[in-house]
């Protein structure tokens, strides 16, 4: 018979923050299914465990009336289940088909890499985040979305308003404000591009919306154009930032990576399993479940943790190590299930063959510096906020 | 209810009684056949699920769409002629007797 969900009192969100992975294997090995007060969500940590759910949207769903994530951004297919969350992922789907990756947005992302790292490269040194992988995340969405240039920090406060908004469990005014004005400037850039979208069909993604058939809603338009704004930014970024942290770290890695180009897919995947940028996202239990022994209440909230899934030890030996030469498994850093991240092939594509291979290629003998450690922070987002770096100029 | 013959990449084959309408993914996952990971489920976006289709029963197996024909350039092992995505490939009562073929890596 299933037991009720084990709750877990003595962890503050601050130890979220900071470092999530101890109480990850602490959750892990507790049960299939934990009740974390400071997260105020029951959290899933099993690999299997999240397979499984994934797998069953009818009694997990995606679809959640009172989401956050909806009051802050609109009614997004991120929110949504079987034909509804099908139809607006299909509508964005040519801007994100592999081979318009590569023979549009590759060589507009290259020459994006070419110019940020020129810039930078006589300084000697450099905080990698907002050097590179912030303005290369945000100058390469903006492409992608098909909105007019603007300044790569417009976008990147855009983005983090938002997620701020559908975080905002405190319901903090000025969080809240910020979000909203954010929705505002989207809305106004979107506008501002449509009759251009529509006149002239091109691979953007408002474009494949504006020519989708049917032609995707305006309001579903606004929604889904901050959902991949408020996503679609920091997880390159994260990505880009951890791949190179987990070279710098270590080094015959590193050293057998340059040597063999064809690792660099590998050292990708591997990067984005140690530190997932998504660690958590929500799932709502539509009706009394029993997951491998723990039973659920129909209405409970529960949080996926693929971030703890992808160091769980019944898959991954040492979970803990950044390892390229690991036995390829399968991770969950682009999720599960019907909601598998529209972005991956674009995300390996940017991060995992042009702008990392290019970093290392471009800045010689490039190194971490003792005296300024890089900082790594969060779990429902996680990655580092700063990599401050030298190399031979 | 037709009878998909499965061949794991290390040879060994596993005779399942497939139900029409779901995808020959669905039937290989809930028959436990080795060797396709689906990681996106159906979405057509992970190219995981590929597998090896016998042509002679291409009248029922249909033709990749156009995102398939695209994410099927990136399948972990050789892409052939007979390749496609198992999630995209629905069951229908003339695959009775269907060899479909998994390769060894995803």
């Amino acid at each position: 018979m299933a037991s009720a969900a084990p709750v877990i009192t003595d962890i503050s969100y601050t130890d979220l923050l900071e470092d999530p992975y101890p109480i990850f294997k602490r959750v892990r090995d507790t049960a299939p299914a934990v009740f974390v007060a400071a997260a105020n969500l029951t959290l899933v940590t099993r690999f299997d465990d999240i397979m499984s759910i994934e797998r069953d949207p009818a009694t997990y769903s995606s679809d959640n009336p009172a989401s956050l994530v909806n009051k802050v951004m609109g009614p997004t297919f991120m929110r949504k289940d079987g034909a509804a969350h099908a139809a607006g992922r299909k509508a964005i789907e040519p801007s994100f088909r592999p081979g318009t990756i590569k023979e549009h947005w590759a060589p507009k992302f290259t020459g994006i890499c070419e110019r940020l790292i020129g810039s930078l490269r006589e300084a000697g040194e450099a905080d990698l985040f907002s050097a590179l992988a912030a303005p290369m995340a945000s100058l390469s969405l903006m492409e992608m979305i098909g909105f007019k240039a603007m300044p790569w920090e417009t976008l990147a406060e855009w983005s983090q308003s938002l997620i701020d908004g559908a975080g905002n469990y405190s319901r903090d005014a000025e969080i809240e404000r910020k979000a909203m004005e954010a929705g505002a400037g989207i809305d106004a850039a979107i506008e501002a591009m449509l009759d251009h979208h529509r006149a002239n069909p091109n691979p953007s993604i408002l474009s494949s919306m504006v020519h989708a058939d049917p032609p995707m809603p305006i309001e579903e338009m606004r929604a889904n154009i901050k959902v991949i704004i408020g996503g679609g930014l920091n997880e390159p970024r994260d990505a880009i930032l951890t791949l190179t942290l987990g070279l710098l770290e270590n080094h015959a890695q590193k050293e057998s990576v340059l040597a063999k180009p064809e690792l660099w897919p590998t050292a990708f995947e591997e990067a984005i399993r140690w530190i997932s940028p998504i660690g958590m996202y929500p799932r709502r239990v539509t009706r009394p479940a029993d997951l491998a022994g723990v039973a659920l209440p129909e209405g409970v909230q529960i949080g996926l943790c693929v971030g703890a899934a992808n160091r769980d030890d019944r898959r991954f030996i040492e979970p803990d190590r950044f390892d390229v030469f690991r036995p390829k498994q399968s991770h969950l850093a682009f999720g599960a299930g019907a909601h598998f991240c529209a972005g991956t092939w674009v995300s390996r594509q940017t991060v995992g063959r042009i702008v990392v291979p290019m970093l290392f290629e471009r800045l010689a003998n490039l190194r971490l510096r003792e005296d300024a450690p890089p900082v790594i922070r969060g779990w429902v987002f996680r990655g580092p906020v700063s990599l401050p770096v030298r190399w031979d100029a | 209810m037709p009878t998909i013959i499965f061949v794991a990449a290390d040879g060994t084959t596993h005779e399942v009684t497939a139900v029409a309408d779901q995808s020959v993914m669905e039937v290989a996952l809930g028959a436990g056949v080795p060797g396709i990971v689906a990681e996106c489920n159906g979405a057509a976006a992970c190219a995981t699920c590929h597998c090896y289709f016998d042509r002679a029963y291409v009248d029922c197996i249909g033709e990749a769409g156009e995102h398939e024909n695209e994410m099927l350039d990136f399948t972990a092992s050789e892409r052939t002629a007979d390749s496609r995505l198992s999630c995209q490939v629905r069951i229908v009562a003339a695959m009775e007797g269907m060899t479909v073929r998994v390769p060894s890596a995803q």
